[in-house]
Order: structure tokens, then C-alpha cells, then sequence
């Protein structure tokens, strides 16, 4: 297994795809060796001097607590990481889209954590046993640290991150339905939260079974008459991201608190899990038996 | 042609954006001129002012199709609703609209945008929704084709957007550029969005790309960015192909950024004669399953080749050589 690079940066930069492309090498992918960091930093390009929220120092910290906080059980690390990497980092959501920053994390920061964390479990089928390489540089969904990033942008309710915690409990619910655009909808996501908490919904195949038919219903029914939203805000982020600057350490035992912003419309969730479990107990589950 | 479970309207909706003004730093407002925005190209440039502005006000129009309001309209609780959607921030803001008067088939409103929400381009649609056979949200009618906000662009253009970059491949501070010191221009999709870098190692290329001579170097020129313009959409194209997510199932989904606006585009070249989504089906099996793949790229290259247009800048190129030639034996 790889530690981290002898040479860690002090500060987040952006690292272009076509620059990244050859320290993700075999080795790196196999977990036997990563580069020693001096050739990487000379292709990244630099954010800007006077932002603490560019420092290395807190993320590289919050992972070496979770690698060594769910050492028996490294899947649970994502409910955990997910909000406090969340409230660590605090971007906008044009920053969280550039890749750039999120491979940066993962080769030149933590590349350890991404080998501890996706390096799939030795059976006797692989002996040669490879990380996929979008953990490291990829698509926002399966990215190592930007789908827990996403997770949490996308299932937290305003400043409350306990939904995220729920959601990233059950891998199923973020590795499905995080690439679609439906929980683009805060409603639709606090709703989802809400049936896997209440234990209504939760093998993978029924997660799998709900989401394609709330996008099929979703192709006749616009969500946002059903259960509208508040407006969209961006002061109480903003200030927020403000206060990055003089933020403290995310506490490692209680949840952090997110952005001030209006909780999702208690009416709205209530709504859309009752027309979702309508939708899921008619919906075929490929793959279970019906009762006779 | 979709078909739905009860009764909707028959045509689209027409969606105009009617005004548009920006939120500056410095809390000043700024209307912009019609220029920012193309209705026959059905797209919004929000980046006229540069990196200086914080949100957008944009004002639009919808006009339904006939009958929404019709006596016997199987619905009721009609409204009308602006929907912005950005794939790459997972932004999906809605507005309702109002009714201009009373009996009027037109709606409008404005919405907002903001830039930290986004770093490319959004997409604006408009939904008629409605109560139908006690079914509240129904969608009766939509827009046919979405509205491109561009939040970065100064020029309002829908389709695939490239960015050109001028380089020495030998001393730029990109590094990895430097393994391809003697190629003239190479092509990175990984990027955001699709970039050529042209290499200004070459003699005499940047000054031959930059010229606004005419005559026969002009026919040079375009030739030359029509050979360039081929090799990226024959690039963009595979990098798409390549990056597909797949449900399930095993459909490939539609990406939402520029990768889906290239497979739309190119798609019904390469296979002709059935829906995009079809296509892409079709496409992805081949790539993924055993034969197919190379009859493919002929197809590839071809609708590569159309985007391009080569055809034309080859004929011109061709005829000023003629005309050249001519004229030296007078």
C-alpha cells in the first residue's frame, strides 16, 4: 500500500487532465508506488495566494483521521468524511465543477486515502487488484473526493448535514443516484433521504427500481409544481465561505453546521415521499418475486 | 415522437428572452444591449463584462400554442414555469411565469442567475403544467429546443464552442506539451471544453492562422482550419463515446455538458435515419461489443468531415490555385 508523496503541497492548486494523465501510472493503480511529488507541482496551476481556504493542511488532516478512525471498515468513512470535507472546503458550486481541483487533491494530496479507500478487497478471483482510474481523476459522481463533496452539496437540508450522513450510510443511494439530475430538485433528494432512513427503501435494486421510475415520472410531471422549493439564495453561502477564513477545525465528533440557507419546505418532502412510495410499491423491482 | 398517457397540447411552447442586465461587484446595474443575445440562435452571452459580474437578470416571454385555453380544455390550474438547468453544477432553478392580460396566450417574467453557480453554460427551458385527469404537474407543453445562457462566452453561439490556444510546444509551462514538439497543432479533449493548442514553434503558423489577407492564403487558411476543425470533431466525438455513463440497464446515458452537444450533433451522420437516442445505443454497442467498431469510423470521420466543412474550403482552396496558376502564364 502507497503513503503519501515524499513532497505534499501546502496549498490546493488546479491539475489539468492532460498534466495529470502521466502520474497515474500502473503502479499508482496497483497501490505499489506514487510519485515523489516534486514533478507533479511543476504542472499545476496556482489559485490565489490570500485564501485560506486553499490550504492543504485541514484536508490532508481530516483524511488521515478517517483512514485511521475506520480502519476496520473503510466504506462507513464516506457518511463520516462526506459533511467534514464539506465544511472544510467551502467552495461555490462553480468551483466544486472544475475537475482540475479535485484531481489535484486526490494525486498531490491524498492519494493514499484514494487507494485506502477504492484499492478493491483481495479475493481469490483478483490477483492483480487495480483502483479504478476515475477515483483519481474523473467524473463529479465517482471522483473519489468530489462525489462526497456533491453528496453533501446535494443531501444536506440548508445548514443541516445529517441527511448527507443517511445517504452516504447506504452506497447504493450515492453511487445511483448522484449521476442523475433529479436531485438536482432539494425536495426530490430530502424525499429519497427520507424513505431510505425510514427503512422503506434500501437494497440497491429497490433504490435502482425507485430512481429510474422517478425519472420516468418525471418525463410527464414537473416536480417543482408538485413540491416547490424556496428560492435559490446565495448570501448565507456566501458569508459562509467568508468565514472560511477564520474557521476552526470541523469537529471530528459532532456534525459541522453548513451554510445558513433555508431549510427544503417540510410540506414539499412530505408530498413527494408519499407520491414516491406510491410510485415504488407499483414499480417493478427487477429481480424480486411477487407473493402469490 | 413520444407518446403520453393523456392529453396534452399539440405543439411547442416559443420562449423569447426579451431583456438582459447584470449585477456587477461594485453593486451597479448594467442592462445590456440585443447584441448578448441571439434569438435565432437561441442563446444568452452572459460574459461581455468580463469576470465582474455577480448575477444576471433575464427577462423572457413564452408564448403557448393554441388551445391552452380552449372551453373544453381536458385541464385546469394552468401555469407556466422557467426552468434553468446547469448539468455541470447540478443547478435547477425554476420561475413561474405571469400572464401578460387576461385572454393573452403570452406569459413572462424574469429570472436570476447567478455566476457562482456556474461555470459554463446552463440551459433555459419553459414547462405549461397543469392539472390533468385530477393529476396535479403535468407538463402540457414544452419548448422544442432549450436556450443556451452562456455564462462565460461574449458572443451568443449554441453549438460546440472551442477554445484555441497558441503555444511553443517546446517552451510552454504546460510540460506535457512538450512531448509533442513536432506536431503543428494537437487537440486536447480532456480539458473542459475542447482546445486546440497550435504549435507557435512552427514557422510561419500563427502568422498564417491570424492573417486577414485574401487571395490565395486566406483559401490556405481555411483549409488549414478546416483540417484542424476535423481532427477535433473526429476527437470529440471518441472522447464522448469513451466517457459514456451506462445505466444499469446497460442504455448509455446522454452526458450533459459539451460531450452530449457533440453525440447530438454528430450522431445523425453517423448513423442515419433513426432517433439520437437510438443512435447512441447503437454506437455504444458497437464500441463495447465485439464487431462494428472499425466499419464505424468511416462514418465518424464523414460526419467529422460535414461539421468541418472541408468540402467547401478544399473547393475554394482549390479554385485559387487554378486562378493563381492562370494568371502566372498570362
Amino acid at each position: 500500500m502507497i503513503t503519501q508523496p515524499d513532497h505534499v503541497p501546502e496549498r490546493l492548486a488546479l491539475l489539468p487532465a492532460s498534466a495529470a494523465d502521466p502520474f497515474i501510472t500502473e503502479q499508482l493503480l496497483k497501490a505499489e508506488q506514487v510519485h515523489g511529488g516534486v514533478d507533479l507541482a511543476k504542472v499545476v496551476v496556482p489559485l490565489p495566494e490570500d485564501d485560506a481556504r486553499w490550504d492543504v493542511e485541514p484536508i490532508r488532516s481530516l483524511v488521515e483521521d478517517a483512514m485511521f478512525e475506520f480502519r476496520d471498515d473503510r466504506t462507513r468513512a464516506d457518511a463520516w468524511l462526506a459533511p467534514r470535507l464539506h465544511a472544510t472546503l467551502r467552495l461555490t458550486r462553480r468551483e466544486a465543477a472544475d475537475r482540475r481541483l479535485w484531481t489535484h487533491i486526490a494525486l498531490a494530496v491524498a492519494p493514499d486515502y484514494v487507494a485506502w479507500r477504492h484499492l478493491p478487497p483481495p479475493t481469490a478471483q483478483n490477483g492483480a487488484r487495480r483502483i479504478a482510474p476515475e477515483r483519481f481523476q474523473g467524473p463529479a459522481d465517482r471522483q473519489c473526493f468530489s462525489r462526497l463533496w456533491w453528496a453533501a452539496e446535494l443531501f444536506r437540508n440548508g445548514a443541516d448535514y445529517e441527511p448527507v450522513q443517511v445517504a452516504c450510510g447506504n452506497q447504493d443511494l450515492i453511487h445511483t443516484v448522484l449521476r442523475r439530475d433529479l436531485i438536482d430538485h432539494r425536495p426530490t433528494a430530502q424525499a429519497l433521504v427520507r424513505l431510505v432512513r425510514n427503512g422503506k427503501v434500501t437494497t440497491g435494486r429497490e433504490i435502482n427500481g425507485l430512481s429510474v421510475a422517478i425519472t420516468a415520472a418525471g418525463a410527464t410531471l414537473v416536480y417543482d409544481v408538485l413540491a416547490p422549493d424556496e428560492p435559490r439564495d446565495l448570501t448565507p453561502l456566501r458569508d459562509w465561505i467568508a468565514e472560511a477564513q477564520t474557521a476552526p477545525p470541523v469537529s471530528r465528533h459532532v456534525l459541522p453546521e453548513g451554510p445558513d440557507e433555508d431549510p427544503v419546505p417540510e410540506a414539499s418532502v412530505d408530498a413527494l415521499t408519499d407520491y414516491f412510495l406510491e410510485l415504488f410499491e407499483t414499480a417493478p423491482v427487477r429481480g424480486t418475486k411477487i407473493d402469490s | 415522437m413520444k407518446i403520453y398517457p393523456y392529453k396534452r397540447l399539440g405543439r411547442p411552447i416559443a420562449l423569447r428572452v426579451t431583456s438582459v442586465a447584470l449585477e456587477l461587484a461594485d453593486g451597479t446595474r448594467e442592462p445590456l444591449d440585443t447584441s448578448a443575445y441571439s434569438t435565432q440562435q437561441q442563446a444568452v452571452a452572459l460574459g461581455v463584462a468580463g469576470h465582474d459580474w455577480v448575477s444576471a437578470v433575464i427577462g423572457v416571454s413564452a408564448t403557448l400554442p393554441p388551445g391552452a385555453d380552449a372551453e373544453d380544455a381536458p385541464w385546469s390550474d394552468l401555469r407556466v414555469l422557467a426552468v434553468l438547468t446547469d448539468g455541470e453544477t447540478n443547478i435547477r432553478t425554476s420561475t413561474a411565469l405571469t400572464r401578460d392580460t387576461d385572454d393573452s396566450r403570452d406569459w413572462s417574467g424574469s429570472l436570476e442567475i447567478y455566476r457562482d453557480d456556474h461555470l459554463g453554460r446552463a440551459s433555459l427551458a419553459a414547462y405549461a403544467v397543469a392539472t390533468v385527469d385530477g393529476v396535479a404537474g403535468r407538463s402540457i407543453a414544452e419548448t422544442d429546443r432549450s436556450w443556451t445562457v452562456d455564462t462565460v462566452s461574449d458572443e451568443p453561439v449554441a453549438g460546440l464552442q472551442l477554445e484555441v490556444q497558441k503555444a511553443s510546444f517546446t517552451k510552454s509551462s504546460r510540460e506535457w506539451l512538450r512531448a509533442y514538439a513536432d506536431a503543428p497543432w494537437i487537440v486536447d479533449t480532456s480539458a473542459r471544453v475542447p482546445t486546440v493548442f497550435v504549435n507557435s514553434d512552427v514557422d510561419g503558423i500563427v502568422g498564417l492562422l491570424d492573417s486577414s489577407a485574401s487571395g490565395v492564403e486566406s483559401k490556405v487558411r481555411d483549409l488549414l482550419v478546416a483540417q484542424m476543425a476535423t481532427d477535433v470533431w473526429t476527437a470529440v466525438f471518441h472522447g464522448a463515446i469513451g466517457d459514456l455513463e451506462v445505466e444499469p440497464g446497460g442504455t448509455p446515458v446522454f452526458p450533459t455538458d459539451w460531450q452530449g452537444e457533440v453525440l447530438r450533433e454528430m450522431l445523425p451522420d453517423v448513423v442515419p435515419g433513426v432517433h439520437v437516442e437510438e443512435a447512441l445505443r447503437q454506437v455504444h454497442r458497437r464500441r463495447t461489443g465485439d464487431a462494428g467498431w472499425a466499419e464505424l469510423q468511416t462514418r465518424i470521420h464523414y460526419a467529422a468531415i460535414r461539421r468541418a466543412e472541408a468540402s467547401k474550403a478544399l473547393g475554394y482552396a482549390i479554385r485559387s490555385l487554378e486562378q493563381a496558376n492562370r494568371e502566372s502564364e498570362k
